[in-house]
């Protein structure tokens, strides 16, 4: 029994590293309908802001978590200008932008090859594990947990009571009416776009004491990302975490009646089911 | 590919040119008589293919530091990137071959160039002395010029096997293993030797990076010792420190030939203790050695270890057989000479068998003290 707990903190903890990732490419896609590639590059950018900072320059971990948010708002704000922005306005923008972002994320990650080298490190995050009974978590993971759950807390509010919030809504369900009545939109979305680019940022300070830093860790998450997105329904907030904790678990628990790649494959059949009978994802909603 | 390729490559000539220009100038004496010129292989863009290279640099600036060979002959190392690629691989075989006129081709990384390299030099009558690849088929050819230095998985097991039996005594094993030939191999050679005490064999992907699920399900089957068979520092180095946090008490093993100073460094703290072993640490007790060590570190920084003395190793032996053989133009008469000889490398004396493969007797039990890899007492 206590390896099936064990398991579900196991579980929750990875989890919510998928939804960190989810959050912001699920916002995105909620409010400029585009698919942002470069996401988990920015996840890793935060990752080695983070690393830089506490490794080269002594800075406490707690401290750097604002600076690797500040390092993805900035990575943010060049993507978006240099390969969302531009080609929004194309007929076929979406899709542009879906090779154009892609591009931007092999850039990004042979970058930081060439410059920093391809090894990877060790970040200390917070010292010390939490035991309940027999199940032990330690305080980076319970950390995680907590800041992810934040976001969404905060995001929540902000998208209902904000004036923001409610012209993020409005773009999102029509950009030429958000237009019509006056809302900026370009502006909407350029503070959508580094909002995500923030939360994966911090995202890839608080997970790599966790998986440790690696040039490659954007690229292996953004595919579960993607997973997660899709099954928690594309543009869903709340749907992206909490579908993000969902995968967590699943693969969590089936581990324990069979093996890793069986469990996998048993998530990506989820993942297909979910588009054929579910296209708009389990929390989204049918009409938009 | 093809055109980075040919940039790698001009400029790898230009800089041997240079290099040879240069030392030339220093040399007058020596510039009269030509160099001796070798290939080396290696993937150059990677940290190993790197760390092969400058074993390998360090190795012909020791021979010429020495006076060079056969009466003042110094080494001049042609270098191309094979990028891990056989294509690539073959390309730049071909041009050493063709193009330079040279015989001897040492280096390489992967085992899939390096068969593709061992065709080649078969076809050319060339001598080929792979450094790093691992791959038995690599000096399965029959082929009597093909060497291989570095040890074969079936060569480590045969080691280690020893070990894990007669000393380490598990009641209980578990084993984690990338998904990979190597990964499974491993748990296929240690579900044999343990048969049923074997009570979790899990293989994970090679891009996986939380690993607390494999982790936990490993203390729920109790085994008292874990072996790891993944080469990914980030991977093994994770596994490791989820069972400090887990609180997972068992024996630790990394299995043979995979464990490096880097890799300890990733996993810290979590790493005191775990055992393995391998051909070469660079705390050996010999002269060569020694030189080798003080020689790379005044040039690079850092200490070096396997791939870095097995790159030395392929340059430094090709030269003391051509030296021996007293010719650089006849890779028949230095493949003899190899196959006759005992050799004396910073790793201890090699010895190649009928078929190539070089042996320097048992491998080397390692463990990580204090965030140190160290030979076991």
């Amino acid at each position: 029994m206590d390896i099936v707990f064990q398991q579900i903190a196991n579980g929750l903890s990875v989890g919510m590293g998928y939804a960190l990732v989810a959050l912001g490419l699920s916002l995105i896609f909620g409010v400029l309908h585009v698919i942002n590639f470069a996401h988990g590059e920015t996840f890793m950018i935060g990752g080695l802001v983070t690393l830089i900072a506490t490794s080269l320059l002594g800075v406490p971990y707690l401290l750097a978590l604002p600076i690797a948010g500040v390092a993805g708002a900035l990575l943010g704000f060049a993507i978006n200008h240099l390969a969302v922005q531009p080609l929004l306005q194309r007929r076929d923008g979406g899709a542009d932008v879906l090779l154009a972002t892609f591009a931007v994320s092999i850039l990004i990650h042979q970058a930081v090859v060439v410059l920093w080298g391809p090894a990877p490190a060790r970040i200390d995050g917070l010292a010390g594990t939490i035991e309940i009974g027999s199940v032990v978590l330690t305080s980076q993971r319970l950390f995680v947990l907590a800041v992810g759950i934040a976001f969404l807390v905060a995001l929540e509010w902000c998208l209902k009571r904000t004036r923001f919030g409610t012209e993020l809504r409005a773009v999102a369900q029509s950009q030429f009416a958000a237009r019509v009545v006056g809302i900026e939109v370009d502006r909407v979305n350029l503070r959508t776009f580094v909002i995500a680019a923030v939360i994966a940022g911090v995202g890839g300070g608080l997970l790599s004491p966790v998986i440790l830093y690696s040039s490659l860790m954007g690229q292996v998450v953004i595919i579960k990302a993607f997973v997660v997105v899709v099954i928690g329904g594309m543009g869903s907030i709340v749907g992206a975490v909490v579908c993000g904790l969902l995968v967590g678990l699943l693969e969590s628990m089936l581990s324990l009646v069979t093996s890793e790649g069986t469990a996998t494959a048993i998530i990506y059949s989820l993942l297909l089911a979910v588009l054929l009978v579910r296209p708009y994802g389990l929390a989204g909603k049918k009409a938009r | 590919m093809d055109i980075r390729w040919g940039a790698a490559a001009r400029r790898s000539i230009v800089a041997t040119a240079i290099a040879a220009l240069l030392g030339g100038l220093a040399f007058p004496a020596a510039a009269q008589q030509p160099p001796v010129r070798i290939g080396v292989l290696m993937p150059t863009k990677s940290l190993v293919g790197k760390q092969g290279q400058q074993g390998a640099v360090v190795a012909a600036e020791m021979i010429n530091a020495d006076g060079g060979i056969l009466n003042g002959r110094r080494i001049e190392l042609v270098v191309y990137d094979t990028n891990f690629q056989p294509a690539e691989g073959v390309g730049a075989a071909q041009r050493l071959l063709n193009q330079d006129k040279i015989k001897f081709i040492a280096g390489e990384i992967s085992s899939t160039v390096a068969l593709a390299v061992v065709q080649l030099a078969q076809a050319n009558g060339a001598l080929f002395m792979a450094a790093v690849p691992k791959h038995p088929d690599v000096t399965a050819s029959g082929y009597d010029r093909v060497f291989r230095l570095n040890s074969t998985t079936a060569m480590d097991a045969r080691d280690f096997d020893a070990v894990l039996t007669e000393k380490v005594k598990p009641t209980k094993v578990a084993v984690l293993a990338e998904n990979s030939d190597f990964g499974r191999l491993t748990i296929a050679n240690l579900r044999k030797l343990f048969g049923s005490k074997v009570v979790a064999a899990e293989a994970y992907d090679m891009t996986q990076n939380d690993f607390s699920t494999l982790v936990t399900k490993v203390k729920g089957s109790g085994a008292d010792l874990v072996c790891i068979a993944g080469s990914n520092m980030e991977q093994y180095g994770n596994i490791l420190r989820l069972m400090q946090e887990l609180k997972l008490d068992a024996k630790r093993c990394v299995m043979p030939g995979i464990l490096n100073s880097e890799g300890v460094r990733v996993a810290g703290a979590a790493a005191d203790n775990a055992f393995s072993a391998d051909i070469y640490v660079p705390s050996l007790d010999n002269p060569l050695n020694k030189r080798f060590v003080a020689a790379y570190q005044a040039k690079y920084k850092e200490t070096p270890e396997k791939i870095e003395e097995l790159g030395f190793e392929s340059i430094w032996l090709l030269a003391q057989a051509m030296q021996k053989a007293g010719t650089a133009d006849d890779p028949a008469k230095v493949a003899k000479v190899l196959h006759d000889n005992k050799w004396d490398t910073p790793r201890g004396v090699v010895a190649f068998d009928k078929n190539g493969q070089a042996e320097s007797g048992a491998l080397i039990n390692l463990v990580v003290k204090d965030g140190k890899l160290v030979p076991a007492p």
